[in-house]
């Protein structure tokens, strides 16, 4: 009796929703789905969703999450999240006992925005030592995560594809506005005395000539492709098993009174990324710039120079093209004195503004 | 140093010292905002472990999931990427999965999604259940706590330096986390005492690899995972230029230089995915995905025997067998006692489905 009794609310509960289930269309407004035609009264035990479900594409998936409300006489639900453009949508509406009403939407697509390019990849020399073992990937906008491996090639010179020359981080080495990637070569290659470098060799030959290309086919941030495939050409000179030493550094000093750059020569290529912040003169304000091949540091003060001296403080995380640091090389042999390690933080460089 | 006795996960923590952290967690609750939900680890009493690495951060979250489940039965969603997809409004290919963990008590899987794959994308935290159902875990009014490991970059940098989070695991009241930075080749692992205490970021540990007693280099951690041998904690560790390498947790000091030692060279153009460490027939073994050898299955027996490779004639130390049947694991984690979680499939279309340990 209790059994029957209940079938009966039941039955009750649902009458009015069945019976107004005729009429009932479904619209999309604000980013929102909206069942009108039907007076909402109780909510199902089973919730709203067990009526109403919205679905982002076909086959066999879950409905979207997303919140339901009513008000008035309309049953609205609202994604969790905005709906990504160029989405297909379907809604449900099923009531028990009747058939399903449905209804589809396309969400617009995003306006296609000026198409992004390889802006420029450091090193920008074409002359690489073989142990090289960081490339930086400049954007000109912000790019899509999670395919950097299939479009970033390296070719032999006969146009032959190197295999597996960098390290393929599924994270992808980005920046915050993922408009610079970071790709490091296998360092299992570079390394002296690994198994990969003896299986497989270098990543880069001594003596031979390569090119890095850029698939255009990479999507941006926006899913458009880039404006053009980008190649850089090089060749490949000695491993460079040294550290940095800033002691072989050429300081220029401006003219007090001035503003103009302090130049700092490299006798060889520095890491591009680092130079921007591993190199400061103490006290001074100024703005950074890399030059030549990243074998120039120029900074330009704020105010001008005094008649004085001054200090560059250098820290010892800055590297070379091979990872090689300053005042430790990035594969320490034990073996050789030339490679015996500095264990500061940083190095100070005094130079003199004035009165030479 | 026999291993026989004693090997189990840092997890595996015993009622009563679980019940003691939870009352000592520190956590708030309110809103999590997380940046980005990359490397998952689970710790003491359900709390999952979150790297958010635009935010410098490590995230420790109540996900409120405490029934207990010695298995959780068989899971096989075919397209879970298209599923996850479907359930976030969005299209398969504007997902990332980043990380998958299964919770060691009730054996629910969590999994850190990306909904977006621009800078401007969404962290996600989803929870699948024994039946297969996906669900999200609200972020909005959670309990958790948090940790910034390193200073926001200075303005003077363009604000361009991150250091990417590869793994984190939680190993005896410190969250360990191995991180890549994108502009030095640095090889940082941290480890971080839990309940967080905003001041204590945890200090840098140097990480080197030597070779032949000849070279040393600076060697990132790729992935790694804690195991116990003869009550002596350790951690087995993938370096980014591919050998395996065991360091005990007790040399994990703040400031410290640590040289791993080699057990495995694992060959050119391996990429270590994942590892876990398991228990079948009275042995022990460690499985592992790997991008270009596939699953790998190394005998973890008397790892201290395999002593690092010495000579150029030598090929690895630990014997092992590639798991041929295994293909394309993004992910690879332990379940239960004798089942493997996989995220399985290329960026297409993703599988998530549980297997027999081999």
């Amino acid at each position: 009796m209790i059994r029957r009794m209940t079938q009966i609310a039941l039955a009750a509960l649902l009458l009015p929703l069945a019976a107004a289930a005729a009429g009932v269309s479904i619209h999309a407004t604000d980013g929102a789905f909206q069942v009108t035609g039907w007076k909402a009264s109780v909510e199902p035990a089973a919730g709203w969703s067990s009526v109403f479900q919205v679905y982002a594409g076909a086959g066999d998936i879950p409905a979207m999450l997303g919140s339901y409300t009513v008000e008035g006489a309309v049953l609205t639900f609202r994604p969790r999240w905005p709906l990504t453009p160029g989405m297909h949508v379907r809604a449900v509406f099923h009531l028990s006992g009747e058939a399903p009403v449905e209804a589809v939407f396309d969400t617009p697509k995003s306006a296609p925005g000026a198409a992004t390019r390889v802006e420029h990849v450091y090193p920008s020399t074409d002359v690489l030592p073989s142990n090289t073992l960081k490339l930086y990937i400049y954007f000109s906008a912000a790019m899509r995560r999670g395919e950097a491996w299939q479009h970033i090639r390296l070719l032999d010179d006969k146009g032959v594809r190197v295999q597996l020359p960098f390290l393929e981080i599924d994270q992808e080495l980005w920046d915050p506005a993922n408009t610079r990637l970071t790709v490091l070569f296998d360092p299992g290659r570079i390394k002296r005395g690994l198994l990969p470098l003896r299986e497989s060799g270098p990543n880069i030959e001594e003596g031979k000539r390569y090119t890095l290309v850029i698939g255009h086919e990479w999507l941006d941030a926006n899913g458009a492709p880039l404006a053009a495939e980008f190649a850089k050409p090089f060749r490949v000179v000695e491993a460079e098993r040294t550290p940095v030493d800033p002691a072989q550094w050429r300081i220029s000093p401006p003219l007090p009174g001035t503003a103009d750059p302090l130049i700092v020569d490299f006798p060889r290529p520095l890491d591009y990324a680092l130079l921007q912040r591993a190199i400061s003169v103490d006290g001074v304000k100024g703005k950074v710039e890399v030059a030549r091949d990243e074998t120039q540091w120029r900074f330009t003060p704020e105010a001008p120079w005094k008649q004085a001296d001054y200090r560059l403080t250098v820290n010892t995380t800055l590297e070379d093209l091979a990872g090689n640091r300053v005042g430790r090389a990035f594969d320490v042999d034990k073996f050789q004195e030339v490679t015996a390690q500095i264990q500061t933080e940083t190095v100070s460089l005094p130079f003199r503004i004035g009165n030479q | 140093m026999n291993i026989r006795n004693i090997f189990r996960f840092a997890a595996g923590l015993s009622g009563t010292a679980i019940l003691a952290l939870c009352a000592s967690s520190n956590l708030q609750t309110g809103k999590a905002d997380l940046k980005a939900a990359g490397a998952l680890a689970f710790g003491p009493d359900n709390i999952l472990f979150v790297g958010d690495t635009p935010a410098a951060t490590i995230w420790a979250l109540d996900v409120q999931d405490r029934a207990s489940s010695k298995s959780g039965g068989s899971i096989e969603i075919k397209g879970v990427n298209e599923k996850i997809a479907a359930l976030l409004g969005t299209a398969p290919d504007q997902i990332l999965i980043n990380d998958t963990a299964v919770n060691p008590v009730s054996k629910n899987i969590y999994m850190s999604v990306s909904r977006g794959r621009g800078p401007d994308a969404t962290a996600v935290i989803l929870r699948v259940d024994a039946a297969g159902k996906i669900s999200e875990v609200p972020l909005d009014n959670i309990a958790h706590s948090s940790v910034k490991f390193v200073d926001p970059p200075a303005a003077s940098t363009n604000g361009r330096q991150v250091e990417t989070i590869t793994a984190i695991a939680y190993i005896d009241g410190n969250v360990v986390v191995a991180g890549l930075s994108n502009e030095e080749f640095s090889s940082t692992l941290r480890s971080i005492p839990f309940p967080f205490t905003g001041a204590v970021k945890g200090a840098g540990i140097q990480i080197y690899h030597g070779s032949h007693g000849r070279f040393e280099t600076a060697a990132p951690v790729r992935t790694f995972i804690p195991y116990e041998i003869d009550h002596q904690k350790a951690i087995l560790a993938a370096y980014t230029c591919t050998p395996l390498v065991k360091i005990q947790v007790s040399q994990l000091t703040p400031g410290a230089k640590v040289e791993g030692t080699t057990i495995a060279e694992l060959g050119a153009g391996n990429r270590p995915i994942d590892m876990l460490v398991y228990e079948k027939g009275g042995k022990h073994f460690i499985l592992m995905a790997n991008s270009s050898r596939g699953v790998m299955k190394l005998t973890a027996e008397n790892l201290e025997s395999y002593k690092p490779i010495t000579a150029h004639t030598e090929v690895t130390g630990v014997p092992y067998e590639t798991i041929a049947a295994l293909k394309d694991v993004q992910r690879l984690k332990k379940y239960d006692d004798g089942t493997a979680l996989l995220l399985q499939g290329t960026a297409g279309s993703m599988d998530l489905r549980t297997i027999a340990l081999p």
